[in-house]
């Protein structure tokens, strides 16, 4: 089958700063890929590659099997992106600002209009689609720029960091958003984030990538396999007598240690939402009686500290020209 | 297609949903003709006059030797003879000539016989500051015959100079009009087209454009075609209302041919300042570089372009920089329809440039405009 995203010792170079330095992974049609990494780990110059924005210093990258240094044109029509900058025109309407992203694509008038209705409904601006963007709010940007990305069918879509700078409420209703628009057809999704919960929620696979390096590449669930510690499942229990449970408990095979303090037990499992009912359900019948139940599930944060040696940053200190000075807001920068 | 009009129209679209933008665009070059209309004063410089001498009397050559005195004196005015008053007349309508002075054959004699000395003097009204310096200097010139060559007998004023205006009266405000059309297609062609892209840059939105299917035509041409449709509009406007204001009604004065010619004019310099523009600007990434250029712009092109002063007094390095310079064929062109009637052929130089100008402009920016990061 053919590889949505096939990515092959990428290199790029700025000057004496490497960006990228030899990145390799592909992407299958349909799946939902996460790429993670601290500011100027390279994410954004890997889109940019793949977006047809820039040229690798070495390297080959294909894109539905085209090379996006040769076939630029070809491989535009088949990107969708929302970028991370909001780009709608403030003094356009909503519908103006699909129409003429629309007409970038050629797409004839009869397909757009039923495509941009669809789609406004879809993210719940079809009220609001004669209103000029500069009365919407944040989330409802954010919203348009997700249904601009997906106007022309992309068979691709890419999202730079898609809920930065957006209030925990709108988050969740993005998110909402992008898990609708995956059942588009065969929509093959490559997100890239700061937010651990992000990833966690959307993505089928994720790469962590630090200092232009993939560091890692898997299943959330493999990821987590990976780190030595394990999830913790703490149970307080009534009634019962402890060492008799804790023989019990200690031949699931799932389960690595137990600890016995105060009347709660601290058991270290493999996967621990899978292994409470089982736990539950053991204690229960060695006559226990479960008071309480705490998760401490692994999280992707404690993957990628594992991986990269240091907690995500939001921002990392930027070069600011000498001779034009701070200017340019750099809201796509490396 | 599809997509270069998508270009066009969104910028279109949002030029419109700024109507302070539109109307200062209109407004603002309108002060500019009060303002201006009342602050230059000064005299002028080697202003060509050309005199034909039909008398070979003592009296013409010693008026032709006071003009080559203040030629080589205050410079105000370069003298050039020429055999005939027909070629001399088309010396003025080409723009060769700012007036021609003419000595009629019994010029000498009149003089002698006490009789009126008169003399011809065609000024090319057009240029009020120009006419009225070539007027003072041939007064002075006539008054000193009275001084120091005519007998006490012969009173100074039997020299009589004779206006002969040879276009429709042209006053100081309306010789401004072609300026003040040329500032507007100025401001237009710098708050479009390119301006654009430099607002796009730092707004951060660049990006989501470039990653569609436009290509460089699709941008440059998009933009050029909506900066050229708001320009005409504007500067169209300003014409008009400009020309209302000091007094000339357009719609009884100008043919439809003369109109056509002028918005072709219109469109042309728009053309070729919107590639200039294009190819200054491709790459700059801050509204202040726009402000920094659009002041420092304005003026080099404006001042030099005979819009007020003659280019013919500026100093040689600064006439050979008007010569490059578009705007001062658009400011002759303009002229020519507006004041003298001149038709398509006595401007076909103005049409040349301009058309030049544009087109290598315009073909430099779509190959230098940088369609990558």
């Amino acid at each position: 089958m053919m590889k949505a995203i096939e990515v092959t010792d990428l290199v790029k170079n700025f000057g004496t700063i490497t960006a990228l330095n030899g990145v390799s992974f592909s992407i299958e049609e349909g799946e939902v890929f996460g790429l993670l990494g601290p500011n100027g780990a390279g994410k954004t110059t890997l889109i940019r590659i793949l977006t047809t924005l820039m040229r690798p210093t070495a390297g080959k990258a294909h894109v539905m099997g085209i090379n996006v240094e040769k076939e630029k044109a070809a491989v535009r029509k088949l990107i969708g992106v929302v970028p991370q900058a909001m780009t709608s025109d403030l003094d356009l309407t909503g519908l103006e600002n699909m129409d003429i992203y629309a007409r970038f694509y050629d797409m004839p008038r009869k397909e757009r209009e039923g495509r941009i209705e669809y789609l406004l409904g879809m993210v719940g601006l079809k009220e609001r689609s004669n209103d000029l963007v500069a009365t919407y709010s944040g989330g409802m940007r954010r919203r348009l720029e997700i249904a601009k990305g997906l106007v022309h069918k992309p068979s691709i879509l890419i999202l730079d960091e898609p809920t930065i700078g957006l209030d925990p409420q709108s988050r969740h209703v993005v998110w909402e958003l992008l898990k609708n628009s995956l059942d588009e057809d065969g929509l093959t999704i490559l997100l890239t984030t700061h937010y651990m919960e992000e990833a966690e929620l959307l993505c089928e696979r994720i790469a962590i990538i630090d200092y232009g390096k993939i560091v890692a590449i898997d299943t959330l669930e493999g990821l987590k396999r990976q780190l030595p510690d394990k999830d913790i499942v703490e149970i307080t229990v009534g009634g019962i007598n402890a060492t008799k449970v804790i023989e019990e408990v200690k031949t699931l095979t799932f389960v690595h240690s137990i600890i016995y303090a105060e009347g709660t037990l601290r058991i270290s499992v493999d996967n621990g939402a899978q292994a409470i009912p089982l736990l539950v359900g053991r204690i229960e019948d060695t006559g226990g009686r479960v008071i309480s139940v705490l998760l401490k599930q692994q999280t992707l944060e404690d993957v990628f500290i594992h991986y990269t040696g240091r907690p995500i940053r939001e921002e990392e200190a930027k070069k600011v020209s000498f001779l034009i000075g701070a200017g340019v807001p750099q809201k796509w920068g490396r | 297609m599809i997509r270069l009009l998508a270009v066009v129209e969104r910028d279109l679209r949002r030029f419109i949903r700024n109507p302070i933008v539109v109307l200062s665009s209109i407004l603002m070059p309108i002060l500019y003709l009060v303002i201006l209309g009342n602050s230059f004063q000064g005299e002028l410089k080697n202003l060509p006059l050309a005199v034909v001498n039909m008398d070979n009397g003592p009296y013409a050559a010693r008026v032709i030797r006071l003009l080559q005195a203040i030629e080589s004196g205050p410079r105000r005015i370069r003298v050039s003879e020429e055999v005939d008053q027909g070629r001399a007349l088309d010396g003025i309508k080409e723009g060769k000539y700012k007036g021609a002075l003419i000595l009629p054959p019994d010029f000498s004699r009149n003089i002698i016989k006490r009789k009126e000395g008169g003399v011809g003097l065609f000024l090319d009204n057009t240029e009020t500051i120009a006419a009225e310096t070539i007027r003072s200097a041939i007064a002075s010139a006539m008054t000193s015959i009275d001084v120091k060559f005519i007998p006490v007998r012969e009173k100074g004023e039997q020299v009589i100079v004779r206006n002969i205006e040879l276009y429709k009266k042209v006053d100081y405000d309306q010789s401004l009009i072609p300026g003040v059309v040329i500032m507007a297609i100025f401001l237009g062609t710098i708050t479009t087209g390119a301006f654009n892209t430099v607002m796009d840059k730092f707004l951060g939105i660049e990006e989501s454009y470039l990653l569609t299917p436009l290509t460089k035509r699709d941008i440059v041409i998009g933009l050029v075609t909506s900066g050229v449709i708001i320009t005409t509009v504007i500067s169209t406007l300003v014409l008009f209302f400009s020309a209302l204001i000091s007094g000339i009604y357009l719609w009884k004065t100008l043919s439809l041919y003369a109109f056509l010619s002028i918005l072709l004019i219109i469109i042309l310099t728009t053309l070729g300042l919107l590639g200039m523009m294009f190819v200054i600007l491709g790459r700059a990434n801050h509204p202040r570089i726009v402000g920094v250029l659009a002041g420092f712009l304005n003026v080099i092109f404006f001042f030099p372009s005979g819009a007020i002063y003659p280019v013919e007094s500026f100093p040689r390095w600064l006439r050979v920089f008007s010569m490059v310079n578009p705007e001062t064929y658009s400011v002759h062109a303009l002229k020519a329809i507006l004041f003298k009637g001149v038709s398509i052929r006595g401007i076909e130089t103005d049409f040349i440039f301009l058309a030049i100008f544009a087109f290598s402009t315009l073909t430099i920016a779509t190959l230098t405009y940088k369609r990558e990061l």
